[in-house]
């Protein structure tokens, strides 16, 4: 399975609880900062079509916000 | 037939589950998100007994405090209530309930601008939560919308974020004193006095027009106060004329049974201790009302 990635900001809550559902479950991802990488904030922008935190990108689908229950759905595929 | 039903979990009703559980009463909690709007709060310095918490953390010590008492909460939204002869009947999108009292915690959201533009670009530049979405407009000038203390503390957050900080106020600055002195000392924020009239861009924030004037930004952050949760229990409860439920000083409503507690109920003051300590209140009346009710 492809790596999840997560966009994330240090400050904002719903990152952080996304960050810990991931870790709870021992799923493997990749925390990227949009805060200080520019890149990466283009990236997320281009992918999710909109500026809020945290994006979450699991095997190419993107899940705007903490959305347990979509996220769950990936997971399961 | 449940005890009680409490609704909403913010702090007023996992405090008001809390007691219900060492209460042993037979409840259930029903939210649409747990953790309520303290998901969406920066630092916390106000709360009895914490020098300093954060709004994340203090979600994070309150599941790990629902744990220990087995309470877990139901991810359902109330629609409506019906009254069933002294009982009720509370409909979810999930399904129904009958209990014999209701406590409402089903806490504010912000208040929308309800300008041209606004919905179109919610997200896209337009955000209501500066510690969530701020940091995304790193180097670029913002607009930060209000004059209480969310958008002083708004301004506080990304001063060293934004390159430039517009606060539009419409009348006077309410926050309290300790940040409006704080903010004197922000180099980089303009204060605009003037009414929002529209957010502008195609498909992501260019600018704010406010009164007659375009202000050239790539964010705003609206921090104009919140309104409550009470859409559910409208003409089923009393409400003041911003839509609080009213409760009296011991968080009894207008209908026998239904208490309610923190920031949807009026007297609100948008505070942590409050919500708690209306949540615990709530739930105690509740459990004296249940007393007698067993005797009818």
């Amino acid at each position: 399975m492809g790596k999840v990635k997560i966009y994330s900001t240090p400050t904002c809550p719903w990152c952080k609880k996304a960050k810990d559902y991931f870790k709870e479950k021992k799923i493997e991802f990749e925390d990227i900062n949009v805060a200080e990488d520019d890149k990466a904030r283009k990236e997320m922008i281009e992918k999710s079509g909109q500026m809020g935190v945290p994006v979450i990108d699991i095997k190419g689908k993107i899940i705007v916000g903490f959305d347990q229950e979509t996220i769950e759905k990936e997971l399961a595929k | 037939m449940y005890d009680t039903i409490i609704i909403g979990a913010g702090i007023a009703g996992l405090t008001s589950a809390l007691y219900a559980s060492r209460k042993n009463m037979k409840f259930e909690v029903l939210a649409t998100i747990f953790g309520g709007q303290f998901m969406e709060s920066g630092e916390v310095l106000n709360y009895p007994g914490i020098v300093k918490t954060t709004g994340v953390d203090f979600a994070g010590k309150m599941q790990e405090q629902m744990k220990a008492n087995n309470i877990k909460v139901k991810k359902e939204t109330v629609k409506k209530i019906d009254k069933k002869g002294k009982t009720f009947k509370i409909t979810t999108d999930k399904g129904t309930y009958e209990t014999k009292t209701i406590i409402v915690a089903s806490g504010a959201r912000p208040r929308k601008l309800g300008v041209p533009g606004e919905d179109k670009l919610s997200n896209k530049g337009v955000t209501y939560c500066a510690i969530c979405d701020g940091p995304l407009f790193s180097g670029m000038d913002v607009a930060i919308v209000g004059g209480g203390d969310s958008a002083l503390e708004a301004v506080d957050f990304m001063k060293n974020v934004a390159k430039k900080i517009y606060l539009v106020v419409k009348g006077k600055l309410t926050a309290h004193e300790y940040l409006q002195d704080n903010l004197k000392n922000i180099k980089n924020v303009e204060i605009i006095e003037g009414e929002t009239k529209e957010v502008l861009g195609d498909k992501f924030v260019s600018g704010l027009k406010v009164d007659d004037k375009e202000l050239k930004v790539s964010g705003v952050i609206v921090e104009i106060g919140r309104i409550p949760n009470t859409d559910a229990f409208k003409g089923f409860l009393e409400t003041d004329e911003h839509n609080h439920i009213n409760i009296d000083c011991t968080t009894k409503t207008s209908a026998k049974g239904i208490f309610a507690a923190g920031d949807c109920a009026s007297g609100h003051e948008y505070q942590y201790v409050i919500a708690a300590g209306q949540g615990c209140m709530a739930l105690l009346k509740a459990s004296r009302y249940l007393a007698r009710f067993k005797e009818d």
